[in-house]
């Protein structure tokens, strides 16, 4: 089996990496590009927790090879904010302590970062529809459901610096 | 309440940041140059003798680093209940047997991970399948095979610390599977139950639940030649897995260095080392190379450890008012192929019952017992769950049968402050009443709840019917085990500011917050004043861990009285430059003013500064704190008696559930939960632990359930064991009610972790109040409603 030259737009990005072919784009975005904010959780499709967003939609990494994201955009949990400000998500889950281990946070992030901006209106039934895929064991999700309903509202009390 | 500056206010975690940018490194993100990968070569039968390991093939794959076997770990026997009565039972690697399926036989270095795998598939074990048992009854029967047969000698780790040393060898402990028994009575139970106007006898079940941390167990192991093994771990206590892995490795504890990752959630998965770890630091040691192991999830789920299947028999004798006068409570648990914390675990449940009800007459026995299924280790409760929901199932039955209210009835025996529980435990707080009051107000209870002995279904029409129950439960702050202490350092800036060393592991439960909080209390700081390192044993003191639920107590007093010691040294410093007394001196908002006189002030910052050029003291506070004092006699897990925790957190719940009728679903609408915290450092951290716990406990009441056959579990996964998703989120509210603990660091407590265990009795009892069906074993699945509901129709007619 021979590596193949990918080139992948992550974040805004080109970067070029020799793969396997079987190699996933999870794998690809740890291992060999170094952006471990997205997480392996099962490895499955079931957790979430390593969803990225592919041409602008939702996915699981996991589940998707390295070379079909070849000539798309990808967007990591590392490239919401921008020049040193928080995505107003990103906001949310730390004004309403929607993060507890953290390990779920990016992939619920950037779920429910694309749930509003494909929805901005998205009723409290929709955001917890559009965020089952996403599982969390340590918060219950009550903190999560409301920093996205006070996302979606514009009621963000602030702009958390880097500590 | 009191009234302070910090503690108490709902601020942001100080790990928030960095985990919603995704810069926070976890134990999986650990990659370091040149690094190996390793797999594990795992039993495929539940019980069988190794006859023989052929490892050539595999060696001769390139890429291939290093093989082990069990003859590499032969003299590395461990466990986390290692004493004298109980000596270790486990190996990284099996020796001559294997006794589950997904025991530990080889373990591979390689280049990566495929290579890795290649190898352990071409690793050749030829096994003689030996006869296998999986139900605790029949292994106890004198014909079971033997889990365990050999008897181990040397010296257990409760030996090194003082333990007196008895004979391992005595017979009784390897008759039939017993792998632990726990006999603790007081009162006269025979006078009492004869006395009693009312006598109920009833077997409860429990199933096994997984723990389902987000982030799957992993190991980077790093053994540089000066000697020292540097490791990366999946852990909720740095200090005990540093101990064990010195031991089996047989390193000075001092030349482990457990290196700081941030843990995506363990609730008790994380708290035993496991074999993978050591074998990453064997095979570090053999390579020279750093080596990384990372379960899979279908590993996580059947190779770490499980909630204990238990089987629970109670009866209770009450007067006609309630009061409960006598039990006798027999637990036997399924212990799987190795000791885990079983031992531990049946003396637990005795521990959860003592602080709730006042029960003078008891009777107790609890049993572990071997079998080939997979381990049973702690889970967010640790035996609570299963206990809580017997013991307030049972009594919700006997109110029912009295045509008492069971709120009424749980007041009439609760505990309260000032009580003395049977092994010396004092109750300084104690807010179980007002936790039964305020949930049961809160839900309009009296209203709700249908009066005993009416026909519950004739209270609506159509297919759905909602009820609602009650249960309570309680959990230690902190227990006597290694390391037994914690300690922190507070260390003074010049620009004003304030570092923190402690020695927590950050696992999701805002250690880091709520230990900055306190520090920044202590020294009239803000939260954002003080840095935090964390988790690391080199850089940061000695901490008992995140596992016996002392991080608020134990923890927080030591950080406390660091911050105390680092406050006194500013003071004393500034009175000189002052030229005041101490005691004249105030300390707020970052500064020192002689008080009353504004004028005369020096901010934090100009103290250290002064400090440092007059005498050349920086200002480093230290403070250390023990659970239980050293003439309190520490716990025997076989007879109950001694103490065991300076402080106890109590929870009520009021659960409302709606039962179809039809399919025998239920869903879990509301759950209100008040709790006894003493004060609460962050009370959006606790709320987010009370969330959490009721979710977890949501699930273990209705779908969580590992599935086995013939010791296989057949359900490891996301898709097949079904957690709770956002889909299912209950109404949660409550509060903490007002209470203050004086034993703890601005009268706070454990929460978090006894808070799960009260929503399985309580869902349990709505069920009954929704539909009149008692579901007597968890989880409360929709065929066993609908069996109970077809029982109830059979009656009727």
């Amino acid at each position: 089996m021979k590596k193949l030259m990918l080139s992948l737009a992550v974040n805004g990005q080109v970067y070029d990496v020799a793969a396997f072919p079987h190699r996933t784009l999870l794998e690809v975005l740890r291992d060999d590009i170094g952006l471990t904010g997205t997480k392996r959780g099962c490895d499955d499709g079931d957790c979430g927790a390593c969803t990225v967003l592919l041409d602008g939609l939702p996915v699981t990494s996991c589940l998707v090879l390295a070379v079909d994201a070849v000539e798309k955009t990808i967007t990591t949990i590392e490239g919401l904010a921008t020049a040193g400000q928080l995505h107003p998500m990103q906001q949310a889950f730390i004004e309403h302590g929607a993060l507890q281990c953290g390990f779920c946070t990016p992939g619920l992030i950037v779920t429910a970062k694309q749930l509003l901006e494909e929805k901005p209106d998205s009723s409290d039934e929709e955001i917890r529809a559009g965020l089952a895929g996403n599982l969390c064991r340590c918060t219950g999700y009550v903190q999560i459901l409301a920093a996205v309903a006070a996302c979606r509202d514009g009621q963000l009390a602030g702009q958390t610096e880097a500590p | 309440m009191k009234k302070y500056n910090v503690v108490g206010k709902p601020l942001p975690r100080v790990d928030a940041y960095s985990k919603v940018t995704g810069q926070a490194k976890f134990t999986v993100d650990i990659n370091l140059p040149g690094m190996l990968h390793g797999k594990i070569l795992r039993s495929p039968h539940p019980h069988a003798r190794i006859l023989s390991i052929d490892t050539s093939a595999a060696e001769k794959l390139p890429g291939v680093r290093a093989i082990i076997t069990g003859t590499d770990t032969r003299d590395m026997r461990y466990a986390f209940v290692d004493t004298p009565r109980y000596p270790a039972d486990q190996y990284p690697l099996a020796q001559d047997k294997v006794r589950y399926i997904g025991d530990e036989v080889a373990a591979v270095a390689a280049v990566d991970l495929e290579t890795a795998q290649a190898a352990i598939d071409l690793i050749r074990v030829e096994y003689e399948v030996l006869p296998a048992v999986f139900d605790p009854y029949e292994a106890m029967a004198a014909d079971a095979p033997s889990v365990h047969e050999s008897s181990y000698s040397g010296t257990s780790i409760w030996e090194e610390w003082g333990a007196k040393k008895t004979d391992a060898s005595r017979a009784d402990e390897r008759v039939n599977n017993v792998s632990g028994r726990t006999v603790i009575t007081y009162g006269d139970t025979d006078a009492a139950f004869a006395a009693a106007a009312y006598v109920r006898e009833d077997r409860f079940e429990t199933g096994s639940t997984a723990h389902c941390a987000m982030e799957p167990h992993a190991a980077v192991a790093h053994y540089d030649p000066s000697g020292q093994m540097h490791l990366w771990l999946s852990s909720m206590g740095i200090y005990y897995k540093r101990y064990v892995m010195s031991k089996v490795l047989k390193l000075p504890t001092s030349s482990v260095h457990i290196h700081k990752t941030y843990v995506g959630g363990a609730f008790g998965g994380k708290m035993d080392v496991y074999p993978y770890e050591i074998c990453a630091a064997i095979l570090a040691q053999r390579t020279g190379r750093p080596v990384k192991i990372e379960l899979t999830r279908p590993e996580v789920f059947t190779t770490t450890r499980i909630r204990f299947p238990t089987y629970i028999d109670i009866k209770t004798g009450v007067a006609a008012d309630g009061r409960i006068l006598a039990q006798h409570i027999r637990t036997v648990v399924n212990n799987g192929a190795y000791r885990g914390t079983g031992p531990v675990v049946i003396f637990l449940f005795h521990g959860w019952t003592a602080p709730v009800y006042r029960v003078e007459n008891m009777r107790y026995e609890g049993v572990s017992v071997w079998t080939n299924n997979p381990v049973g280790g702690p889970q967010r409760g640790h035996g609570a769950p299963q206990i809580r929901f017997a013991i307030d199932s049972q009594l919700d039955m006997i109110a029912e049968d009295l045509g008492l209210d069971p709120a009424e009835m749980m007041l009439k025996n609760v505990r309260h402050i000032g009580d003395v529980l049977p092994n010396g435990d004092v109750l300084k707080s104690c807010g179980l009443t007002d936790c039964i009051t305020q949930a049961a107000a809160a839900t309009d209870w009296t209203k709700k709840r249908g009066r005993p002995g009416s026909d519950r279904r004739a209270r609506g029409t159509g297919t759905k019917r909602r009820g609602v129950g009650i249960s309570t439960t309680t959990m230690i702050s902190g227990a006597p085990y290694y390391p037994f202490a914690s300690a922190g350092v507070v260390q003074l800036h010049d620009d004003g500011r304030a570092t923190l060393l402690t020695g927590v592991v950050e696992m999701g439960q805002g250690a880091e917050t709520t230990l900055a909080m306190v520090a920044a209390e202590e020294l009239g700081l803000q939260l954002s004043d003080i840095r935090v390192v964390s988790g690391d044993t080199e850089q940061t003191p000695v901490d008992m861990g995140s596992f016996l639920s002392g991080g608020a107590l134990v923890t927080g007093d030591a950080v406390r009285l660091a911050a105390a010691d680092a406050r006194r040294q500013l003071l004393q410093v500034a009175s000189e430059r002052l030229d005041a007394q101490v005691d004249e001196l105030d300390l707020s908002n970052g500064r020192v003013c002689v008080r009353d006189r504004p004028d005369r002030c020096m901010s934090i910052a100009e103290v250290v500064h002064y400090s440092i050029k007059e005498s050349g003291n920086p200002i480093i506070g230290r403070g250390y704190r023990k659970i239980l004092s050293a003439s309190d006699r520490y716990p025997s897990l076989a007879k109950g008696t001694g103490r065991w925790t300076d402080a106890y957190g109590f929870n009520a719940q009021v659960a409302e559930v709606e039962v179809d009728l039809e399919t025998g679903q239920v869903q879990l609408i509301r759950a209100t939960t008040y709790h006894d915290c003493g004060q609460p450092l962050n009370p959006q951290i606790v709320d987010g632990q009370v969330f959490g716990s009721v979710s977890t406990g949501q699930g273990q009441a209705l779908t969580e359930q590992l599935v086995f056959n013939q010791g296989r579990i057949v359900n490891a996964s996301f898709q097949d064991y079904r957690v709770p998703t956002a889909l299912e989120t209950p109404i949660s509210d409550g509060a903490a009610v007002e209470s203050f603990e004086p034993a703890g660091p601005f009268g706070a407590k454990e929460v978090g972790e006894g808070t799960l265990a009260q929503t399985l009795g309580a869902i349990a009892n709505a069920v009954y109040d929704a539909a009149g069906v008692r579901i007597r074993s968890l989880p409360i699945t929709p065929d066993k409603v609908l069996a109970a509901l077809a029982e109830q129709a059979a009656q009727r007619a």
